[in-house]
């Protein structure tokens, strides 16, 4: 893992909400086609670390490097042009719409003149092709969101991803309402999804799931960045101690 | 708000759900028929070329309110100006037509020019002021009221210039113009909706803004062209409005008697959408704008008195509510 290379790196990144200062001159390394998981207690600064990659919220401070390249995120849609797609914790799915509206939400097929019309035949088609690649269970893609599992949500969410051409995926505690099953579902979802090369950015309060699915830690402690440790070079005890606020040797 | 009106949640399995929901969205075609059925045979002259004809050309007027009006409740926008942009709308037509002596083509582009605008201005005030679409557009309402009043001096202007209304209810095919605008006007909304990008914004829109906004849907945009297409409805329907009873009306709702925002409510209730906006289709609107017009009409025929018409027409408002609230609980 000595190779691994650096896909998205945060150089000095600063967030401050009036006196709530939310992320302190942060400066970390997400690897490629890993899963690198962010762990930390409630309000050390994960969400907002995460919305600043993710465009939904912009740094006070700091910058970006994407490939090797320094840059801006500039909101959601510049993100997205960089490859980088966020799975919101609860989805950003729209319950009264079915499976393929969802999934091209914000970045319908079109065809025609003036991109005005929408291309329903390709969206289904793209949609089926989608959700086999991730082996996704969604028996009818035309169900609307609202009859899903939580399982199939997140499939949903992140074939959404996907199919905006995310590279790096951001998923915020993608298990935290589901059910022993359907975790373990979303577990092999990521598996599937770094199989295929993506890089994913994991969300997580669960330290053993982490240790399960994760190939990089990174810990945060009241808006700091504590550390990162490769998953077989770290202990769940030491893990435990960084998110308490132990800073590491 | 949606939390406290869903509660209560009904349990059904999800064959007996999916029935009465099916019930519920398509109800409103059997009840159609059935009233239509049932004043023919009960409401002297109801079953008449000339009076059917009349439904059409009421229905017509109340229908292409509805249409736009539909749009920004879909887009979850509840439109309240409609009818401060109705007076706009047929005081300009009045003004420019009968007092400046303008063309005609001249005036409908105006007056659609005036809706556009006041549309826009509701834009402004729900976006870049933040707030719900229901306040907001009950106070621009004001506004347009009482530039409505300025502008004609409070006065109604009658229209003796000949032109406007045969011009506006040219009948093809012995249907009045104002008929074949409404169908054209729901053909172009089914178009929009179902075929376009645009249409799958709207829905989305209204039915969970922030999770549209975070997809990357330019929501703001989205609400600002759902309501210049409600109030450019509004104002189409003003020109009809004038152009058939040849004077301009401060208020809206009295010399169309059907054409106000409670019409357009209920019918949009009627119609199974939902007041929060993201469900819903708009042909069954158009078929709940000819119920209520039907009602109207063969109670009218029955020589029904107008306080209980009002009555009934208020009742069917009330369950079109009841309807709204049970389609949300069982979904």
């Amino acid at each position: 893992m000595a190779s691994d290379q650096v896909i998205l790196e945060t150089i000095n990144l600063d967030k401050s909400f009036g006196a709530i200062h939310a992320v302190r001159t942060v400066s970390w390394k997400v690897y490629q086609g890993r899963v690198n998981a962010l762990v930390g207690d409630n309000g050390a600064g994960k969400s907002t670390l995460i919305k600043l990659i993710s465009g939904a919220l912009a740094p006070n401070a700091g910058s970006f490097r994407v490939h090797g390249q320094e840059t801006t995120i500039g909101g959601p849609a510049g993100a997205f042009n960089l490859g980088i797609a966020a799975v919101y914790q609860d989805l950003a799915l729209v319950e009264s719409r079915d499976v393929v509206m969802n999934m091209f939400l914000g970045s319908e097929m079109t065809r025609g003149v003036g991109a005005i019309f929408l291309d329903h035949k390709g969206m289904l088609r793209q949609a089926h092709d989608v959700l086999n690649d991730i082996h996704a269970r969604i028996p009818n893609v035309r169900e609307m969101v609202r009859n899903l599992s939580g399982g199939q949500r997140q499939a949903v969410a992140v074939g959404r991803a996907l199919i905006r051409g995310g590279e790096i995926i951001i998923m915020d505690e993608p298990t935290a309402a589901l059910g022993v099953e359907q975790t373990q579902e979303v577990l092999q979802l990521i598996d599937t999804l770094r199989k295929q090369g993506k890089t994913i950015i994991l969300i997580s309060h669960n330290i053993q799931q982490v240790f399960e699915i994760a190939d990089y830690i990174s810990v945060m402690f009241h808006g700091e960045l504590l550390g990162t440790r490769r998953r077989e070079e770290a202990t769940e005890a030491e893990i435990v101690a960084m998110i308490m606020g132990r800073r590491a040797p | 708000m949606l939390e406290r009106i869903t509660q209560g949640e009904v349990a059904l399995s999800g064959r007996r759900r999916a029935q009465l929901l099916f019930l519920m969205d398509n109800g409103i075609y059997v009840v159609t028929i059935l009233l239509f059925v049932l004043f023919a045979f009960l409401a002297p002259h109801f079953f008449t070329p000339r009076n059917l004809v009349n439904i059409l050309i009421s229905a017509s007027l109340a229908g292409i309110v509805t249409a736009g009006y539909t749009v920004a409740i879909l887009a979850g926008q509840i439109d309240t100006s409609t009818q401060g942009v109705l007076a706009i709308a047929t005081v300009a037509t009045a003004l420019l037509f009968q007092e400046a002596g303008f063309s005609l083509p001249l005036t409908v582009i105006l007056a659609l020019t005036a809706g556009i605008a006041a549309g826009l201005f509701n834009g402004v005030i729900v976006v870049n002021g933040k707030i719900v679409a229901f306040v907001a557009t009950l106070a621009t309402q004001g506004v347009m009221l009482a530039i409505a009043l300025f502008l004609s001096g409070g006065q109604t202007i009658t229209i003796t210039r000949a032109g406007l209304q045969e011009a506006v209810f040219v009948r093809m095919f012995g249907i009045p113009s104002s008929v074949w605008i409404m169908f054209f006007c729901y053909l172009l909304g089914w178009i929009m909706l179902t075929q376009t990008k645009l249409g799958a914004h709207i829905y989305a829109t209204g039915a969970d803004y922030r999770a549209a906004r975070l997809s990357g849907v330019p929501v703001d945009r989205v609400i600002r062209i759902a309501l210049v297409i409600s109030a450019l409805t509004a104002a189409l329907t003003a020109i009809l409005v004038t152009a058939r009873s040849k004077q301009s009306a401060l208020f809206g709702l009295a010399i169309a008697g059907s054409v106000d925002f409670v019409t357009a409510l209920t019918a949009v209730l009627l119609g199974g959408f939902s007041l929060f906006g993201g469900v819903g289709r708009i042909e069954r609107n158009l078929v709940a704008v000819l119920f209520l017009t039907i009602l109207g009409n063969g109670l009218q025929l029955m020589n029904v008195p107008t306080g209980i018409v009002l009555v009934v027409r208020g009742f069917a408002l009330v369950s079109a509510v009841i309807l709204s609230v049970l389609r949300a609980r069982v979904a």
